[in-house]
């Protein structure tokens, strides 16, 4: 259960990594390897700390207990290499979009030669092409979500976190982000750890889902998500598709109803 | 617009000012000199100390003193409310002084800065600054203290180094609320600078508006008063422009 999908080698080894908040045990017991070009989509009740982990993994928590090392060097503060996309986009509202692409490759002490080549290359990609003048403000979430994944794309990194990337956006947005996703996902395979609510969503992303589960969370199951890629619109219509998506539920529903009707103590 | 809409418009405007204008020059004829002058007087009056260089200087006096007060006052302030709201312990153990301050009535201190500095231009700047420091201070840490956390983590989910941080999230965050508080530091540096006027060394429109006082020059004083007045209104657009052409992002944001 522990394996990489292919045999690759791993680039993301969690052991034992475990979070508390003073009284308050977040997850405990996370023992993971996420391979060089997988997606791991993590998934889970509201409020299990999936975010919280994957905060952990980019190093900007600290976990209480175990370790998390990408490419053998230990996660405690965030590093070269490792980029983040946030649910929220994350832009500043006084750049605009050329300057918030450009922002991680400022703080890269990229040269600004290169950044002027490589900004509208990332813009592009996104399909923000025409819109690198506008502010946050000017452009809709879906846009801006756009950009928050140009900012992050940029700096080229081997490990892409993402931490509920549409959960903000409306959901015909939702679904034309995730395919654009995918398509250049394609173009430049990456390890992703993509965090998200949305089964659907982490079926059609995942090459493995992990379910979250519990007080505190642990690992309640992987499923691995043996879906053709590329992966497209015609995916979602797959029997296997469908059946995953089942999978996932089962896994995830048991405990999800028994979460809603549990009274807050 | 439309000439028509245009008149429309601000004809209400041009209607209060020349009845106002009206109303100054028509009531001093049914009151004594030695309080009131009319209209017509007052400019008379100004004309006359305009060209005998009179107000040029004493302007330029005040201009001076306003200056020097408010620009210490920004320099010192703004970056000191960004220093609090980014060092929790300090701002916790300067907080309630800081209230206090912006809540005393800072003539009530002009006595106290008389006895320990005297006359000079110094303790004139001091008062000019002490007016206009705290809505500084007070509106750029409430600003800076407003910073959404996401957009401190994204800075540091990009390895920002602290120095980074300033330069590209706190300064521009805090910039439009600092603002906020530099259009009232204008207001009230100007009450600062007639204040220190008064009552340290006479000098500048202060100085030409209790002359006037003494020496029952009626339209000399409200002279005087007239050209604060306009000035005061010239630097409160002033004021607001400047906070709205730093805060175009801000009005989206809440």
């Amino acid at each position: 259960m522990n394996d990489t999908t292919g045999g690759e080698r791993p680039r993301i080894v969690m052991t034992g990594a475990g979070k508390r908040y003073d009284a308050l045990q977040v997850f405990c017991d996370i023992d993971l390897d996420v391979g060089e070009r997988e997606v791991l989509a993590i998934i889970g009740p509201s409020g299990c700390g999936k975010t919280t982990l994957l905060r952990c993994i980019d190093g900007l928590l600290a976990l209480s207990a175990g370790e998390i090392r990408i490419e053998g060097e230990r996660m405690v503060a965030p590093r070269e290499g490792v980029a983040m996309v946030f649910q929220h986009f994350g832009l500043f509202p006084w750049k605009t979009v050329f300057q918030n692409v450009a922002y991680g490759l400022k703080l890269a002490g990229c040269p600004k030669a290169e950044i002027s080549a490589r900004v509208p290359k990332y813009i592009n990609l996104v399909g923000l092409a025409g819109f690198e003048g506008y502010y946050p403000y000017q452009i809709s979430g879906g846009m801006q979500q756009r950009c928050g994944l140009a900012r992050a794309l940029s700096v080229e990194p081997r490990v892409l976190l993402m931490d509920e990337p549409f959960g903000a956006v409306d959901a015909q947005t939702r679904e034309i982000l995730q395919f654009e996703l995918l398509r250049i996902w394609e173009m430049r395979p990456t390890t992703m750890v993509f965090v998200t609510h949305s089964i659907d969503e982490a079926v059609l992303m995942g090459d493995r889902v992990m379910v979250l589960q519990g007080r505190p969370s642990r690992v309640h199951e992987i499923i691995a998500v043996d879906l053709p890629r590329p992966r497209d619109r015609a995916t979602l219509a797959m029997p296997r598709f469908a059946a995953l998506r089942e999978r996932v539920w089962g896994a995830l529903m048991d405990d999800a109803r028994r979460a809603e009707f549990e009274v807050k103590r | 617009m439309s000439p028509g809409a245009r008149w429309s418009r601000h004809a209400p405007v041009v209607v209060s000012l020349l009845a106002g204008a009206a109303l100054w020059e028509l009531s001093a004829h049914f009151t004594t000199r030695a309080f009131w002058a009319p209209l017509s007087e007052t400019l008379a009056s100004l004309v006359a100390s305009a060209r005998s260089g009179v107000l040029m200087r004493q302007a330029t006096s005040s201009l001076g003193l306003y200056l020097s007060g408010l620009t210490v006052a920004i320099l010192v302030g703004a970056p000191f409310g960004v220093l609090l709201a980014r060092v929790r312990a300090l701002r916790i153990a300067l907080e309630n002084y800081i209230m206090m301050l912006y809540a005393t009535p800072m003539v009530a201190l002009i006595p106290f800065i008389l006895s320990m500095m005297g006359f000079g231009f110094a303790p004139k700047v001091l008062v000019v600054f002490l007016f206009a420091v705290f809505p500084i201070v007070y509106n750029t840490v409430e600003g800076a203290r407003s910073i959404r956390p996401e957009l401190i983590e994204v800075a540091r989910a990009f390895r920002s180094s602290e120095w980074r941080l300033w330069c590209d999230v706190m300064i521009p965050y805090t910039l439009p609320f600092a603002m906020t508080g530099i259009r009232q530091a204008i207001a009230r540096g100007l009450v600062g600078m007639v204040a220190a006027e008064f009552f340290l060394s006479p000098s500048g429109l202060g100085q030409m508006i209790m002359m006037g006082s003494q020496n029952f020059d009626t339209p000399g004083l409200l002279a005087a008063i007239l050209l604060i007045v306009v000035l005061g209104v010239c630097l409160m657009d002033l004021g607001r422009y400047l906070e709205r052409r730093f805060a175009a992002w801000r009005a989206y944001e809440c």
